[in-house]
Formats: C-alpha cells, sequence, structure tokens
C-alpha cells in the first residue's frame, strides 16, 4: 500500500486568484525517492506545502498512511505533521539557538509547553540527536550557534531536526537550491543514504534535473500546475523535459 | 553505535550535555526567584511602606473618593476648545521644529555620512541622548523659566525632546541604505550637498516621514500635559480643575485629552498608510 495517496489535487491561494495545481495525483510508495521537477512557478513548492497543510488546497485528497489529510481537525493534523519531516531550501534553522537546541526542536510535537519553556528534553532525546549529529557529521559542532555554521552545515543540521520527528514521510523543498554543485550532491547522497536506512520515503522538489535523475527513482514533472510526465526516472528522456521546461524564460 | 565503548562514549556526552542544560535550567530558575524578590521588596518599599494607610480609610471611602470623578462638567467643554487647539498646535509646532533641529544631529550621527567622525559623531549622540533622557516636564521647566509663562515654552520643550527619537532613527536608517546609488552620484561629479538630495534622501524619506508622524502623536500626548507646569494647553485646564476640586471638571478635560489623541491616531493611521 502506498504510504501517501494523492488524487485531483487542486489549490488557489484566493477565491478570485490563479488554479496554482490544477488536479495532480501520484503515489509515494514506502521505498520510493520521488521528485517532482518542473520550472520555477509550476507548482512545485505549493504542491508539496499541500502535504502536511502549510497550504490548504481547494480540493482533492491527501492521503497518508489511510487518513485523509485534507479533511482533518487541527489536533489530528499536528499528529500527522509529527510524522512528517520537513527540509527546506533556506533551512529555516532558528539562529539564535545552538545546533542541539535546533535538532531538538524536532521533537516539539512531542513535548509540553511548560518542558518547551525551559527546554526540557529527555535524554533519551538528546541521545537521539547527538547520534544523528555523529551521522550527518557535526559532532564537533553541538553547542555552536546555528548561525555560525556554513550553508551546507546548516542544511545538515536541518536534515538532524527532520530525522528527530522519526518520520514516516520526509518532504524535501528544494533542499541543494541555496547551496553550491559539490555539497549538493553531498547532501542528496546524506539525504538518499538516512532515508533508505530509516526507511523512510522522501517527496523531493527539485530544480535541478540532474541531481533529480542521479538520485530519482519516480518523479513527476509540472508545468504551470499541470503533470506533464509521471513514471520511473528511466522513462524520462530530453525530449520530455525539453516539453516539461519549454515555458521557462531565462 | 554498536559496539560497547562507542555506546560509552555517547552516554557519557549525553551526560555532559544534561548536566550543562540543568545547570543553565538552575541558573534561570535563580534569575527569575531573584527577580520575584526585587518586585517583592519594591511592592513593600513604594506601595506598603510609602502609603498613608490611615487616610485612605475603609474600602468604601475610596471608592467614594474614586467617585467624586463619575460625572461630566458640561458647563466647561466651551471654554475647553482654545486650550484644545492650543494643544494641538504645540504638538504640531513642537514637532516640526524638532524635525528641523534634528537635521544637524542626523546628518552628524550618521557613520556613513557624518563629517569627522572622531568629533562630529559623539556631538550627535550626546545631543539625542540629552534629549531624551530629560523628560519633557523638565524641559518645559527649564522653558518656562527661560521664556515665561505660555505656549513658547511648550513648543520648546516638546521640539527638544522630539530631537533625539527622530534623529537616532533617522540616523540609523541613513546608515542602512544601499551605497550603491551614492557611488553613482559621486561618480558624475556631483558635490556633497547633491550626493545627499539624490543619492540619500530619497532610500530614507519615508522611513524618516514616519518616524516623524509617530512622534507628533506621541507629541499630541505631552502637549496635553504641559500645562501642569505653565507650559499651556489643556494641562493648565486640568491642573485648574483640580485645585478648586472641581473633579467633574477634570473628567471633562480628560475626555478632551482622549478626542485629540484619538484625532491625532487616526490621522497618524491614515498618512503612515498612504505614505509608506
Amino acid at each position: 500500500m502506498a504510504v501517501l495517496e494523492v488524487r485531483d489535487l487542486r489549490a488557489r491561494y484566493s477565491a478570485r486568484g490563479p488554479e496554482i495545481l490544477k488536479g495532480i495525483s501520484f503515489d509515494v510508495e514506502g521505498d520510493d525517492f520521488f521528485a517532482i521537477i518542473g520550472p520555477s512557478g509550476a507548482g512545485k513548492s505549493t504542491l508539496i506545502r499541500c502535504i502536511n497543510r502549510l497550504v490548504n488546497p481547494t480540493s482533492g485528497s491527501i492521503v497518508f498512511n489511510g487518513h485523509d489529510v485534507t479533511k482533518m481537525s487541527n489536533h489530528d493534523l499536528r499528529l500527522v505533521r509529527r510524522d512528517i519531516g520537513m527540509i527546506f531550501q533556506e533551512f529555516n534553522l532558528i539562529d539564535r539557538m545552538s545546533v542541539m537546541d535546533n535538532v531538538l526542536a524536532g521533537r516539539l510535537g512531542y513535548t509540553g509547553n511548560l518542558r518547551t519553556l525551559f527546554r526540557m528534553f529527555p535524554r533519551k532525546d538528546i541521545d537521539h540527536a547527538l547520534h544523528l549529529l555523529d551521522r550527518v557529521g557535526l559532532s564537533d559542532h553541538v553547542d555552536k550557534r546555528a548561525d555560525e555554521l556554513s550553508g551546507g552545515q546548516r542544511q545538515r543540521v536541518g536534515i538532524a531536526r527532520a530525522l528527530m520527528q522519526d518520520p514516516k514521510l520526509m518532504l524535501l523543498d528544494e533542499p541543494t537550491s541555496a547551496l553550491d554543485p559539490k555539497i549538493s550532491r553531498e547532501i542528496m547522497a546524506l539525504i538518499k543514504e538516512m532515508a533508505q536506512e530509516l526507511n523512510v520515503p522522501c517527496l523531493c522538489n527539485i530544480h535541478d534535473v540532474k541531481l533529480a535523475m542521479e538520485f530519482c527513482n519516480k518523479m513527476i514533472g509540472l508545468q504551470d500546475g499541470v503533470t506533464m510526465f509521471a513514471g520511473p526516472t528511466e522513462q524520462m528522456n530530453e525530449a520530455k523535459l525539453d516539453e516539461i521546461y519549454a515555458m521557462e524564460v531565462l | 553505535m554498536d559496539n560497547a565503548t562507542g555506546y560509552r562514549v555517547m552516554d557519557m556526552r549525553t551526560d555532559d550535555i544534561l548536566a550543562r542544560r540543568t545547570r543553565r535550567q538552575r541558573k534561570t530558575a535563580v534569575i527569575v526567584a531573584a527577580l520575584f524578590g526585587l518586585v517583592v521588596w519594591s511592592v513593600d518599599v513604594t506601595v506598603i511602606q510609602d502609603t498613608d494607610w490611615q487616610r485612605i480609610g475603609s474600602l468604601g471611602e475610596v471608592m467614594a473618593a474614586a467617585g467624586q470623578f463619575a460625572g461630566i462638567d458640561f458647563s466647561l467643554f466651551p471654554s475647553l476648545i482654545g486650550p484644545t487647539i492650543e494643544t494641538l498646535l504645540i504638538a504640531c509646532l513642537g514637532t516640526a521644529l524638532g524635525a528641523v533641529l534634528c537635521v544637524p544631529a542626523t546628518w552628524f550621527g550618521a557613520m556613513n555620512i557624518t563629517p569627522f567622525a572622531p568629533i562630529t559623531y559623539p556631538i550627535a549622540r550626546l545631543m539625542m541622548t540629552l534629549s531624551r533622557s530629560v523628560h519633557e516636564i523638565v524641559w518645559a521647566l527649564f522653558f518656562v523659566a527661560v521664556f515665561g509663562l505660555g505656549a513658547m515654552a511648550g513648543v520648546f520643550a516638546i521640539a527638544m525632546r522630539s530631537i533625539g527619537f527622530i534623529a537616532k532613527l533617522s540616523a540609523e536608517a541613513i546608515e542602512d541604505i544601499d551605497p550603491g546609488p551614492v557611488e553613482a552620484m559621486r561618480a558624475t561629479g556631483a558635490n556633497t550637498f547633491q550626493v545627499m538630495l539624490y543619492a540619500i534622501m530619497p532610500q530614507v524619506l519615508p522611513q524618516v516621514i514616519g518616524t516623524v508622524i509617530f512622534e507628533w502623536e506621541i507629541n499630541i500626548r505631552r502637549s496635553a500635559v504641559l500645562g501642569l507646569v505653565g507650559a499651556g494647553g489643556l494641562g493648565l485646564v486640568f491642573f485648574r480643575q483640580m485645585n478648586t476640586f472641581n473633579f467633574h471638571g477634570v473628567t471633562s478635560v480628560i475626555i478632551a485629552i482622549l478626542a485629540i489623541i484619538f484625532l491625532g491616531e487616526a490621522i497618524s493611521h491614515a498618512i503612515r498608510r498612504r505614505t509608506i
């Protein structure tokens, strides 16, 4: 059974505004590294934000582990969000907090308000955070402030924070766009390695087609909110890419 | 972390982090407790010891004393029109004068355009600090002593008090400008004044206007009380009503003050929304 089933998803930001997503459907299965490609403005970010309802879709269904996310109460939505890790283009770390506190923030969904106020996280969370920081190669930076790190290191903190949730699905919103090509490849490799090890499927917005072809096993190509391609990466070719990116004005 | 040693190392680091976090939480607790103690001590000194509990009397008497103000002296309103307008004018003129006086302070106080930083920058900072650290009532007392009773003392007090805030925020706005246009204007052969007029003014004007209007709004409040020390406006009437124990008249004056403050806020909101 698919972890995530998206059916006929439509979204617009205001009642009279343009439709950003015009009926998108796809399935993400347990071991997928699933890419969403397409030119800027195609609706990639909107699509990925609909999955955990940072953006509310106007119609369609998003079934995550058997529950329709689009029809959930705020309380249930928060429970679902705990199971979905997210990694952002601009990392979205809390700059003034330490690396450790940023990673521990991944546990906020499990932490009460009073504990949050005093940043009292249980021993097993700190253990877990240290373990993840070792894995992403930041064991020497645990006490540093997040804004002291380089771009690549900051995204590694973002990865650790997302994995701290013990997610059942990872959403990656252009995880490498703010990084240089070499670091981008390292970050993608790290995410893929961790995802395979922890058995977490990934849904990844990605602008860079070469990286998508290299790391992802399935993809959909969006153009102006419409699916232009859907299938395994092997079926993607130059002609189809040209079609998807035809509208991009450079 | 599947070998035994690896796990032990991990555990020690966790202990270390937990210990440090606990220490920090304790420190926070100590600080909070100390602050709480300070509040209790302050309440004791100011409220418990410094209040004449004998004179306050029973709760009923307190309510009765406060109740004296419940009521409006409508007969006073016609004679409030003049002072109300005067209060508004003190605020307007004071703000305008302050905005003019703060030009040199702003110029000297922005690190990137100050003419000779080691001397002019400290002068500007001193002006700003002096302006803001002296209360408007104290400025008014000073100008009443200089100019005598009346609205002129109020205008100058407001102006002096306004310099610091407007100059500080304007200078900071100038420090944050995009240096590109400055470079471009210099490259055309423009002189310093022309560079300021063309490259700096347009960039900071919206923010400066916003600041001046915000200050004007605050100055309405300030000018409403300046009369207490003889510097004109509604405060003087307020003082007179209080002295003659006409408590309903006091309420009337407060209503007039509220009215012009509302007016000021409405105007300020409308202008700021249009310009920024």
